[in-house]
């Protein structure tokens, strides 16, 4: 029942989204702006080290079941997949298996990645689709990363070649 | 008779693996032979064939992209022979500083050579007549970073054009600027694509007369493509032809005159789609254009219709999946031949046009040869849209071959695709048999020398959404190797007859272009960076050298200044096919994707990303 609450809203939105392009127009579903707080573990704060601790957003989704199925079918119904690839696989856009995060892997840092774009082409979706729906974006994107691996070792088998 | 044909072709084609697997050693290892093709070496020469085009410059310069309007590739400089390739060996290399994938090729003018890099698109021009061949310029224009996201198979740029002391090339979010050689300022800039509708361009321009010729990239994203001339003094638009739409945009009138009967009719661009489809539906410009000087036509190809998901949109869908012939100076589109109708597998008929004429069945036919994704060999009438061959040359089952009465493909209907429902193993993949990578022909051998691809694939469609900037898919498609075992295959072609006179099979697809030469020995490059020289009468590997990356890119042959012949090639991996491991996605691993995976496995034991050109002589 749950799931189908979610997945109808969504569909809805996409003609907002749409529309909303089309016309330029700001929704007024966009609430106060928290993201100044977002910590970038990756960036170095200019001058001395800062003792105010940046306030990470909080998923209120994480590790939610429910959501990260409906997040997986937001990621379908926006288009996600076909950047990012199957499962998130990588495509047109960075792969989210790899646990290689270019703008952070925190539920904030993600978050922000998917409200704002990023300037590589990741389109921003704050003010199109509800924050909501980008937290269980959040909560399915970071359901499917894997370790990065600092070591890849070629020594064992290779293919079979051919041709040389 | 194509039925038999397609079937005929494939069942030779598991015979010689059946030669092949026990004698694994002769296959690969140093002995690298090609395998038999369907004729004796030789023994397949097509007797007055003719480039339509021929170059009209120093014969050691490389004016074009493809060296020639007539997009043969073909090179008269024969100081480099079957005999003495083994003597070859690099005489310069350049970082381009840049790392993905670089497709296309140089140019090379009065003794300059101009290279144009991957995004950010940067220009160089090289002195070759100075020792360590240093630059007489760099142009690094602004270049929106969002392009990066908007282009579907990683930031190519296939190369530049040139014309009265300028050098024209495009930029990834949609601009195409005019430099002056002499000193690399910028005489003009134009933004002619849309990036915010998921436009960009990736092609390479031709210029004919004061026409710069350009069209778009974005066929995954729902754009609607187009062509466009620009002036080349001023770079002010003269027209604009569209892919799809009322025949007003798509520039049909009077002239228009296609042969088949089914191509026939008021605004078939509005009416072979549901309502307002077409204005999403693709059919962009992404690929080669040719130029035919006598008949003043440019002929160009037409993405795969959006979104993949063939259900959303019920009818032929024109004009995508099309070679299109139009007046040089208007635009007018005078015939058009639809390769897939309703394309259900991403087919885009972009792939080059070769301008030859070729003796067929006692007379001389002025034709136009078409290598298609989707696996077909067409040799066309250039002056009327007749097909008058369709043989196919790579490994194929979604089609049992083409009716030349009416032009279409007879389609397999277990191999036709669908929403919700998963079909295996279509061949060839998305990919198609044959890419971006032009062929090549020579007149000396009559044989066309192809750059092929040999994958499968899965294809599920599901609904699609159309939202501006985002791609328009709708489909899941992972591909993996084809039939017998290789992933691409370099073979010479003789499209008279469907039959390969030769073939050097490859592990990974052949994503680079072919160079064919006077001197008998063809060139190209593979995606696990090796450059080879090849025997064009016999497929001899005479020579090979491994390069710092793989190759997507394009061989070229010119006289340096000293009066030797030199072949330069890009290697840089990227493109459709190394896109991921131009990205630094691990190539093997357990939680990479395991459709790549798949599709290019241990990839990244062989080859890395970076962009170097590579100059070669004797």
């Amino acid at each position: 029942m749950s799931r189908l609450w979610y997945v109808l809203p969504c569909l809805t939105v996409v003609g907002a989204a749409v529309a909303a392009t089309h016309d330029g127009q700001a929704s007024a579903q966009v609430t106060a702006d928290t993201l100044r707080f977002v910590a970038h573990a990756e960036y170095i704060p200019v001058g001395m080290p800062s003792r105010a601790r940046p306030l990470a957003l909080r998923n209120p989704f994480e590790g939610n079941r429910d959501a990260i199925a409906t997040g997986a079918r937001i990621f379908v119904a926006y288009n996600c997949v076909d950047c990012h690839g199957a499962d998130g696989s990588g495509a047109m856009g960075p792969s989210f298996q790899d646990g290689r995060w270019r703008f952070g892997g925190s539920a904030s840092e993600v978050f922000e990645s998917i409200y704002q774009g990023r300037p590589e082409g990741m389109p921003a979706w704050g003010g199109r689709i509800s924050e909501e729906q980008i937290w269980m974006l959040v909560a399915y994107v970071r359901s499917l990363t894997g370790p990065d691996l600092t070591t890849e070792n070629f020594s064992g088998a290779a293919q079979e070649r051919m041709g040389h | 008779m194509q039925a038999r044909i397609a079937v005929s072709t494939m069942r030779r084609g598991a015979t010689y693996v059946l030669l092949c697997l026990p004698l694994a050693v002769g296959c690969g290892g140093d002995a690298e032979r090609p395998t038999p093709g369907n004729a004796r070496a030789g023994a397949q020469v097509v007797r007055g064939a003719r480039i339509a085009a021929p170059r009209t410059g120093p014969a050691g310069e490389w004016e074009m992209p493809a060296g020639d309007y007539a997009n043969s590739r073909y090179s008269e400089l024969s100081q480099i022979t079957a005999a003495n390739a083994k003597d070859l060996r690099v005489a310069w290399a350049f970082s381009t500083g840049t790392l993905r994938g670089h497709e296309g090729q140089p140019l090379v003018i009065d003794n300059t050579m101009y290279v144009v890099t991957p995004f950010p698109n940067v220009a160089y021009a090289f002195d070759l007549t100075k020792i360590g061949q240093p630059l007489k310029w760099k142009f690094r224009p602004r270049n929106s970073q969002a392009a990066i996201g908007q282009a579907c198979c990683d930031v190519v740029n296939r190369g530049a054009a040139y014309a009265d002391g300028r050098l024209f090339y495009n930029l990834l979010e949609g601009s195409t600027v005019a430099v002056d050689v002499k000193d690399g300022t910028q005489v003009w800039r134009t933004r002619v694509a849309n990036l915010e509708r998921g436009e960009t361009i990736t092609m390479a321009p031709i210029v004919v007369k004061n026409h710069v010729l350009v069209g778009n990239s974005g066929g995954e994203l729902g754009v609607r493509g187009w062509i466009a001339a620009l002036d080349t003094r001023t770079g002010k638009e003269v027209w604009r032809a569209y892919s799809t739409g009322p025949d007003r945009d798509v520039k049909i009138g009077p002239r228009f005159k296609p042969f088949y009967a089914h191509d026939r009719g008021a605004n078939l661009g509005v009416s072979t789609w549901p309502a307002d489809a077409w204005k999403t539906g693709a059919g962009a410009v992404w690929g080669w254009l040719s130029y035919d000087p006598e008949l003043n036509l440019v002929y160009h190809g037409t993405s795969n219709p959006g979104p993949w998901n063939a259900e959303q949109r019920p009818g032929d869908n024109k004009w995508t999946c099309a070679i299109l012939a139009r007046d040089a100076d208007t635009g007018e589109l005078v015939w058009a031949f639809q390769v897939t109708p309703h394309d259900m597998w991403d087919y885009d008929a972009v792939n080059e046009n070769i301008l030859v004429d070729l003796p067929i069945e006692g007379t001389t036919r002025k034709v136009l040869v078409h290598f298609d994704r989707n696996g077909f060999a067409y040799v066309i009438d250039r002056a009327t849209g007749e097909a008058l061959m369709a043989h196919p040359f790579v490994p194929m089952n979604w089609s049992t071959g083409v009716d030349l009465t009416t032009g279409r493909p007879t389609v397999v209907p277990a191999k036709a695709t669908a929403q919700g429902k998963k079909v295996t193993n279509i061949c060839p993949s998305l990919e198609g048999g044959k890419n971006q990578q032009p062929a090549a022909f020579s007149p000396k051998t009559g044989l066309f020398y192809v750059p092929t691809i040999n994958l499968c694939m899965d294809f599920e469609a599901r609904p699609a959404t159309y939202i501006p900037g985002t791609p328009y898919i709708g489909a899941s498609a992972p591909e993996y190797g084809g039939p017998d075992g290789y992933r691409g295959e370099f073979m010479a072609f003789d499209v008279t007859t469907g039959r390969k006179a030769w073939g050097i099979r490859e592990p990974y697809p052949v994503w680079g272009g072919a160079l064919a030469t006077a001197g008998d020995v063809v060139f190209y490059g593979t995606l696990d960076g090796w450059f080879k020289a090849v025997n064009a009468r016999t497929g001899d590997v005479l020579w090979r050298f491994k390069l710092g990356s793989g190759v997507v890119g394009n061989p070229v042959t010119y006289l340096g200044p000293d009066g030797k012949q030199y072949i330069a090639i890009y290697s840089g991996l990227g493109g459709d096919m190394g896109v991921l491991i131009a990205g630094d996605v691990s190539a093997n691993l357990p939680h990479d994707v395991r459709v790549r995976g798949t599709t290019l496995p241990d990839i990244g034991r062989w080859t890395s990303w970076g962009g170097v050109l590579f100059v070669f002589s004797l």
